[in-house]
């Protein structure tokens, strides 16, 4: 009996140990190794169609030093990122200081502002292009109140597919900051806003003094996870422009792929994934510390 | 009389002008205060209703006809037509039926398992020392940051190994792995340390093992943990494009998104179908979020400010 009991408490104690192994044997086979891999792969000339890969040291590394479609694809990444964190958190500021009532119709409205986040991107672009495209909802309204003469190519042309690019990702951007700012608002102690109001601090003042002080650690979580999500996009972006035109809306994520899976250049891929990473490492280290010692001072 | 419980009601949990008590605030007269209040509800609907237009333009155009639609495409769809959702329904391709079956199948294995992994494996390191458990959450940290298009390649080589490339179980099993389960332990990390050692000494003490400890006495007590978790990876996964694009591929049917993304090209003139299926794509996980709304925000809120 008491030696029953044992056994089984003893199998009961691996249950769980071979539970929380299993979960770390996953965690590194698919997603340790596929790094370690990916990195081996980076130091070769890999390509599904040859037979044999050939380590060719770091001639993939100084290959992207030439290489202009890189470079484009890592402007327009660093523009969108840094531009969709910004608009996107000057929108979920503005948006949640709006929306900061507790009355039926604010929360409604609270509701309906996440819905972006809620859809997946592909239903997101698709719903955007059909608006953006170049006979679109869009041009079709502006052309019939007479704004415009002919259709705008707002997918069409670089610049204005890189605003659109941005316009729908920051409008998906919005609903998750809009929360995260309400949450951080929500957090300001009552007495603050008393006290500053006794002491006559109101309007914008108040709003630079205390308010967004008060907002800090909301604006750290805030601006890294916009800056990451942005840094890795995919879905949103081949769906509304595949790239395109000419590979202006090319994101590094992009041009990843198509290395590896159109132009089969597997070996070089890896190399250009190994940047992406390091980009958003460092990109969201920098950032992330930045905004963590600027939570301190103020 | 009546403007008083409204005040009150309104008054905001934090910020804003109106955030005094109505006793701290310089004397206005009420009769402007309402009058504010209401200019700020319109303010406030109008950037609503700006910032939900093309939900609002799929929502009313999948009930409406092409030529309607192009001739004014904010109208409400009176009188409305099934036609859109009718005919993505019996497309030949099976389109949205396979895809929200395929996608459905997808997250629920794939949570179910990542909830009971990730979190006896936080339950697990909750208790080691701290330098251990240190170690272990940087690590998984890095996992949350790690683009996908930097996994995608060799996961599908490894897949290929195990023989489970372009399977459903392959990519069940490159989800469990990824970013996804890093994302539960981190959750479940967080509110473990809430739960009191004494419960678990006690339970020891009474002869419990850890695996029962952990399922009928931790489980139960971290359930807002289990509720974020459950509610955020299934609507990711659902919405999950990259993994499904490649590791299923185009020959093993598609998930929702993938489906919609390897179809939709030809029909991209006919504005109603195209509204038709992003509606019936759309309708669960908006149906899923707005039911779950409070945790849902909860969620995030907690995550937020950890």
């Amino acid at each position: 009996m008491e030696d029953r009991r044992a056994v089984r408490k003893k199998s009961g104690e691996r249950g769980l140990a071979l539970l929380a192994a299993l979960a770390l044997v996953l965690y590194l086979v698919f997603l340790v190794l596929p790094l370690l891999l990916s990195l081996r792969s980076s130091f070769t000339n890999e390509n599904p169609l040859k037979a044999s890969n050939d380590f060719v040291g770091l001639s993939n590394y100084t290959e992207m030093a030439g290489d202009d479609q890189l470079k484009a694809s890592l402007t327009f990444t660093l523009i969108l990122a840094f531009g969709v964190t910004i608009a996107a958190n000057a929108l979920g500021v503005g948006f949640a200081i709006l929306l900061n009532r507790t009355s039926l119709s604010y929360r409604v409205m609270r509701t309906v502002a996440f819905l972006p986040q809620v859809l997946s991107g592909v239903i997101v672009a698709f719903v955007w292009e059909t608006i953006l495209t170049q006979n679109g909802l869009l041009n079709t309204a502006l052309i019939k109140t007479g704004i415009l003469d002919e259709p705008y190519p707002w997918l069409g042309s670089p610049n204005a597919a890189l605003f659109s690019i941005g316009l729908v990702v920051t409008w998906v951007m919005s609903g998750f900051t809009t929360v995260v700012y309400l949450a951080a608002l929500q957090s300001i102690p009552l007495e603050l806003h008393d006290m500053a109001s006794l002491d006559g601090v109101r309007g914008t003042q108040r709003f630079r003094k205390i308010t967004w002080p008060m907002l800090a650690p909301g604006t750290t979580i805030s601006v890294t996870i916009s800056l990451i999500t942005v840094l890795k996009l995919y879905d949103i972006i081949t769906v509304l422009t595949g790239g395109g035109p000419a590979n202006s809306t090319q994101s590094t994520a992009l041009y990843i792929v198509k290395l590896a899976f159109t132009s089969d250049r597997v070996g070089y891929a890896s190399a250009v994934a190994m940047l992406l990473l390091a980009l958003s490492a460092v990109v969201a280290l920098t950032v992330t510390s930045a905004l963590r010692r600027r939570e301190i001072s103020l | 009389m009546t403007t008083i419980p409204r005040d009150t009601r309104d008054r905001p949990a934090a910020g804003g002008r109106t955030a005094l008590p109505p006793s701290l605030e310089t004397p206005t007269p009420p009769r402007r205060r309402r009058l504010g209040g209401r200019l700020r509800v319109l303010v406030a609907a109008a950037v609503t209703l700006v910032f939900v237009a093309p939900i609002y333009l799929m929502l009313v155009n999948a009930f409406k006809s092409q030529e309607k639609i192009l001739d004014n495409p904010i109208a409400p769809p009176w009188p409305p037509t099934l036609e859109n959702l009718t005919q993505a329904l019996t497309r030949p391709d099976n389109l949205i039926p396979l895809g929200l079956r395929n996608s459905l199948i997808v997250a629920v294995v794939s949570v179910a398992l990542i909830v009971p992994l990730g979190s006896a494996f936080s339950f697990y390191i909750s208790r080691r020392s701290g330098r251990v458990k240190a170690a272990i959450l940087v690590a998984l940290s890095a996992g949350l940051m790690i683009p996908p298009q930097v996994t995608l390649l060799p996961t599908i080589k490894i897949l290929t190994w195990i023989g489970l490339d372009h399977t459903y179980p392959g990519l069940i099993l490159a989800n469990l792995g990824g970013g996804y389960l890093s994302f539960a332990v981190f959750v479940y990390v967080g509110f473990m340390r809430s739960v009191p050692d004494e419960i678990i000494q006690a339970a020891r003490l009474d002869g419990a093992t850890g695996l029962r400890i952990w399922w009928q006495i931790v489980m139960p007590l971290v359930r807002p943990a289990t509720a974020t978790v459950v509610i955020f990876l299934t609507l990711w996964i659902w919405n999950d494009f990259l993994n499904p694009l490649f590791i299923l591929g185009p020959l093993q049917g598609q998930t929702i998104t993938t489906g919609l993304y390897l179809t939709i090209g030809q029909y991209s003139v006919d504005y109603g179908q195209l509204f038709g299926i992003m509606f019936l794509a759309g309708v669960l996980p908006v149906a899923g979020y707005l039911t779950v709304q409070k945790q849902f925000v909860a969620g995030l809120t907690s995550g937020a400010t950890k």
